[in-house]
């Protein structure tokens, strides 16, 4: 195999295997990965080209020539599948350039990010932590008419990917209030940072306790 | 058939905020055999998911696969149709061929399991005083009546196993069919932990997809 000059040194021991039974225009070579993660199973499948999978099959494809996969300790098998696969990978890597896989486990953090990143084009966050006092202009689907303010000290952030929310603390009335928003919605029309109160913990709800002078905030 | 991921919430332009599952795939759904009625007395359609290494599977197993040519699937489940035209061996299922969004669908799943679990947990009986006198707090109570029928019937809801089971969720919305990362969004909690294996099915509506009586 062409690209088997890439591989690292401990790739390349011969496997004994089960010889391969398939038929000519659907044969499979199989490497045996090294860490038995559920998500790392490289396979290269090579499919004749009437196939009506063929685009599915090849799509999955993982090139194996990349120096971020080797790290992964594939090893080749067979050297019948060598110079069966010479041509192919030739001819294809050619075409089109693959795109890796995605692995099923980073699957959650891709679709958190993309959806961050599209919040954060229409509107960015500042960074917000503990002890800020923030001011958070709200719209409210039913009244357009005008944006509700709220004023307060971030208690606490739980972070949560898109569905990151801070705890608004503040004394409305004589009476105690706190208020979680997410702060990726597209409700909130502007978060802004007044000040800041140095605070030793990550979360502050022992303000509950204490006086409401601590929690009020013109 | 799909893989569980995990779940995560999308806001609506409104702000509402959906609650949904990210349900993934892995190598699979290749059709593997097609019944009809005159082979086999009924019309199915069988669809294998999750590629393997060969020595994983059994050489029945193995073989029965390669008959039709077919990567090693390690799970093989069966698809009853009304009409089992334009399905062959070896044919991949795409998911966005056969779902859109705002499509309902059926999935079906192994529930977690709970181990044995007494009557409150498992079938919602409710506990008897906690104060007051009482000596039976989390206990089932009476299991029967008296002389007639002296017996206590079969089927009565007593403590058991609890959850490991297969059971299906109906008319679940998919939110977004996602191509490039190759995910479906599907509104709502499903069953199991993420990697569970599930079965989604269009929905069985009566009046739509099932004709009335």
């Amino acid at each position: 195999m062409a690209t088997s000059s890439h591989l690292l040194p401990q790739a390349l021991h011969m496997i004994p295997r089960i010889p391969n039974l398939s038929s000519k225009s659907l044969g499979v070579s199989w490497f045996l990965p090294r860490a038995s993660s559920v998500n790392s199973r490289i396979s290269v499948s090579r499919v004749s080209l009437n196939h009506p999978g063929a685009i599915e099959s090849r799509k999955r494809r993982v090139i194996i020539a990349k120096a971020e996969e080797s790290n992964e300790g594939e090893t080749e098998a067979d050297l019948e599948d060598v110079a069966e696969t010479v041509e192919d990978t030739g001819v294809e890597e050619a075409k089109t350039p693959w795109k890796p896989r995605t692995k099923l486990g980073d699957v959650m953090g891709i679709l958190n990010k993309k959806a961050i990143e599209v919040s954060e084009s229409v509107r960015p966050v500042p960074e917000i932590r503990t002890g800020d006092i923030v001011e958070i202009k709200l719209e409210v689907p039913e009244n357009r008419r005008r944006l509700s303010i709220y004023k307060g000290i971030v208690m606490s952030r739980q972070n949560a990917g898109i569905h990151t929310t801070i705890r608004i603390r503040r004394i409305i009335a004589g009476i105690g209030v706190e208020i979680v928003f997410p702060i990726y919605s597209p409700n909130i029309k502007e978060i802004k940072v007044v000040s800041h109160r140095k605070v030793r913990r990550a979360r502050l709800y022992y303000l509950r306790d204490k006086l409401p002078r601590l929690s009020t905030f013109k | 058939m799909a893989s569980k991921l995990g779940m995560m919430s999308l806001f609506e332009p409104d702000g509402t905020v959906v609650p949904v599952t990210v349900v993934g795939f892995h190598e699979g759904n290749t059709v593997t055999q097609v019944k009809t009625s005159a082979t086999d007395g009924y019309d199915a359609v069988q669809v294998g998911y999750r590629r393997v290494r060969e020595k994983k599977l059994t050489k029945p197993e193995t073989c029965h696969l390669q008959k039709s040519g077919i990567i090693p699937l390690r799970h093989l489940q069966e698809f009853r149709l009304t009409n089992v035209e334009g399905f062959e061996p070896n044919q991949m299922l795409v998911f966005d061929e056969i779902f859109k969004e705002g499509d309902f669908v059926d999935v079906a799943g192994t529930t977690i399991g709970k181990g044995f679990q007494g009557g409150i947990k498992r079938h919602n009986f409710k506990r008897g005083q906690m104060t007051h006198g009482s000596k039976s707090h989390r206990a089932l109570g009476s299991i029967g009546a008296g002389t007639t029928p002296g017996r206590v019937y079969k089927g009565k809801k007593m403590p058991g196993r609890m959850g490991g089971t297969r059971t299906k969720i109906r008319k679940l919305r998919i939110v977004r069919v996602d191509k490039e990362l190759n995910v479906v969004l599907i509104n709502g909690a499903l069953l199991g932990k993420p990697g569970n294996l599930l079965r989604i099915t269009p929905a069985k509506i009566v009046g739509v997809n099932i004709p009335k009586n």
